[in-house]
C-alpha cells in the first residue's frame, strides 16, 4: 500500500515489468519489500528457489535498514544487460557503517542478531556493491542474473 | 496499540506525522511560499472579511444541490455549526499567521472529514468551487490593479496548496493507521496452539512473520505450554514463504526458551526453497530440531511422548495408544 511503482505496460496490457520503490519505516514494510522483490523475480522468470533468495537477500537488507537507520528504502528494478537479472537497492540515510570490512565478517553484529545479514546476503547475490560513509548513510547495491 | 475510537489531539497527531517546523518550513519553501505572500494575504483581509458571508452562501448553496454533498447536512443545527466554522476557517486564511497553530488547525479539518467519511473527490471538488467563488470576488474587488490582483490569487493558491496537502495527508495518514491496527488484529487471531493430544500442541504457522508477529508467536507458545503443561510441540512453518536471519534467530531462541519450560519443540515444514537460502546466507539451525513435514513432525513428537499409533484391526499392536 506504501509502495509506489512505475510500471510499463506491454502490448498485451497486463504485463507489468518495472521498478518499485518501497519505503521502509516500519516493520510490515519490509513483508511488502520482498513481496514486490519476488513478484519481480518471478515476472521474469526466475526459479522458485532463486525467488526465495531474492526475497532473503531483500528482507536481510529491509531490516538493516530499519535496525540501524529507521528509516530508508529498497528499490527493485528488472536489468537488461545482456543477460536478465534483477538489481535490488537498499538506501537510507543513517549513520553509516565505519567498517565495513568488519560489518561483512560472518558472526559480527552491534545489534544483538546472528551477524550473519550482510556476508550471507552477499554470498547468495551474484553481484553485491556497498557504500557506506559515516553520518551520511548506506546504499547497497546488489544483482542477481538469471541461469 | 490505542483505541482508534480514543481522541487524539490534533498536536500529537502532528507530531506522529512527522510535521515539525522544519518539514512545515521546506514545504512552504517548494511552494515558494515567503514574507511577500503572507503581506498580499494579509491585505486582502479587508476585503475577505466583507466578502465572507456571500462566500460562504455560495457555497453551500452548492454543497446541498448535490446529493453527495447534501446528505452530510441533514441536521440545520450541524449546517449552522460547520456554516460558522467555514467563516472562520476563510478568514483564517488571510488573517496573516501561518506558523504551527494554522497547520494544527488544518490538520483538524482533515480529521473531521476523515471522520465523517467525506470522500476526498467531494472534498477536492468542493475546494475548486470555493476557490472559484473567491477568485470571482478577489477579481472584482482589485479590478483597479489587475498586478496585485494576479499577484494576490497567486498567493491565495499558494496557501491553498499547502492546506489541501495537509488535509489530505491526514487522510492518508489515518488510514494507514487503520491498516495498521488490522493488520494488528489479524496477527492475534492468526497463530492458534492447538492441543493435539495430551501434552502435545500444535503451534501451525501461515503467511510472513515480522518481529511483532514473531514477539507475539513466543510469547503465546510459551504461555500455552505452561497452560497446557506441553512436552512437546511442533510449529508447523509450512506457510511461512521466506525465513530470513532475524526470523531464523528468534526462532531459535523460541525453541531455547521453550527448553527452558521443559518441552521439546519441533519445527516442521521447512520448504526447500527456505531450507536452501538458509543454508546459503550462513544461519546454523543445528539448535533446532527440524523435520520435512507436518506429518513427520507430528510423528516424532508422538514417539517422544511413547505414543505408539496404530490402524484399528492391526495386530499385534495396541490401539489404545494414551493407555498402553
Amino acid at each position: 500500500m506504501d509502495s509506489r511503482s512505475w510500471t510499463s505496460t506491454c502490448s498485451g496490457g497486463t504485463h507489468v515489468v518495472g521498478e518499485s520503490r518501497v519505503p521502509i519505516k516500519q516493520g510490515g514494510d519490509i513483508i511488502t519489500a520482498r513481496q514486490q522483490g519476488r513478484a519481480l523475480a518471478a515476472q521474469l522468470g526466475f526459479s522458485s528457489a532463486d525467488q526465495t533468495l531474492i526475497a532473503t537477500a531483500i528482507s536481510e537488507m529491509a531490516r538493516n535498514i530499519l535496525v540501524y537507520a529507521k528509516v530508508g528504502e529498497i528499490i527493485v528494478r528488472p536489468e537488461h544487460n545482456g543477460k536478465a537479472g534483477i538489481t535490488i537497492i537498499a538506501h537510507d540515510a543513517g549513520p553509516g557503517i565505519p567498517d565495513i570490512n568488519r560489518a561483512m565478517q560472518n558472526g559480527y553484529s552491534t545489534s544483538g542478531s546472528l551477524g550473519v545479514g550482510l556476508p550471507g546476503t552477499k554470498r547468495i547475490m551474484d553481484e553485491f556493491l556497498i557504500v557506506s560513509e559515516v553520518g551520511k548513510g548506506t546504499t547497497v547495491t546488489m544483482k542477481k542474473w538469471k541461469t | 496499540m490505542a483505541d482508534p475510537r480514543q481522541p487524539r489531539t490534533t498536536l500529537a497527531l502532528m507530531r506522529e506525522m512527522g510535521l515539525t517546523e522544519e518539514v512545515v518550513a521546506r514545504r512552504k519553501a517548494f511552494l515558494e511560499f515567503g514574507a511577500e505572500d503572507v503581506e498580499r494575504l494579509r491585505g486582502l483581509h479587508d476585503l475577505a472579511a466583507q466578502y465572507a458571508d456571500g462566500v460562504i452562501e455560495d457555497f453551500y448553496s452548492h454543497l446541498l444541490s448535490f446529493e453527495e454533498t447534501q446528505k452530510f447536512f441533514t441536521d440545520p443545527a450541524i449546517l449552522a455549526r460547520v456554516k460558522a466554522a467555514q467563516k472562520q476557517y476563510f478568514l483564517e486564511l488571510t488573517q496573516g499567521q501561518y506558523d504551527a497553530p494554522y497547520v494544527e488547525d488544518r490538520l483538524r479539518i482533515g480529521v473531521a472529514h476523515e471522520r465523517i467519511n467525506l470522500p476526498i473527490e467531494l472534498y477536492l471538488g468542493a475546494y475548486n468551487f470555493y476557490l472559484r467563488t473567491v477568485m470571482l470576488r478577489l477579481v472584482e474587488g482589485y479590478k483597479n490593479n489587475p498586478e496585485q490582483s494576479t499577484a494576490t490569487l497567486g498567493s491565495l493558491l499558494k496557501l491553498v496548496f499547502l492546506d489541501m496537502g495537509l488535509a489530505t495527508e491526514t487522510y492518508l495518514f489515518r488510514r494507514e493507521r487503520t491498516i495498521r491496527e488490522q493488520q494488528e488484529a489479524i496477527r492475534e487471531i492468526s497463530t492458534p496452539v492447538l492441543p493435539l493430544r495430551e501434552r502435545l500442541l500444535l503451534l501451525p504457522i501461515i503467511g510472513a512473520i515480522d518481529p511483532p508477529r514473531a514477539q507475539q508467536i513466543t510469547t503465546q507458545l510459551l504461555q500455552s505450554i505452561r497452560a497446557h503443561r506441553a512436552k512437546v510441540v511442533v510449529m508447523d512453518i509450512t506457510g511461512v514463504p521466506t525465513v530470513d536471519s532475524a526470523i531464523a534467530n528468534h526462532l531459535i531462541q523460541t525453541v531455547q526458551a521453550a527448553r527452558l519450560m521443559g518441552a521439546t519443540v519441533i519445527v516442521s515444514g521447512l520448504s526447500p526453497e527456505v531450507a536452501h537460502a538458509l543454508v546459503r546466507i550462513g544461519v546454523d539451525l543445528s539448535a533446532v530440531n527440524t523435520v520435512g513435514t507436518l506429518q513427520d513432525g507430528i510423528e516424532a513428537a508422538e514417539q517422544l511422548l511413547g505414543y505408539i499409533v496404530s490402524k484399528a484391526g492391526d495386530t499385534g499392536t495396541s490401539h489404545n495408544p494414551a493407555g498402553s
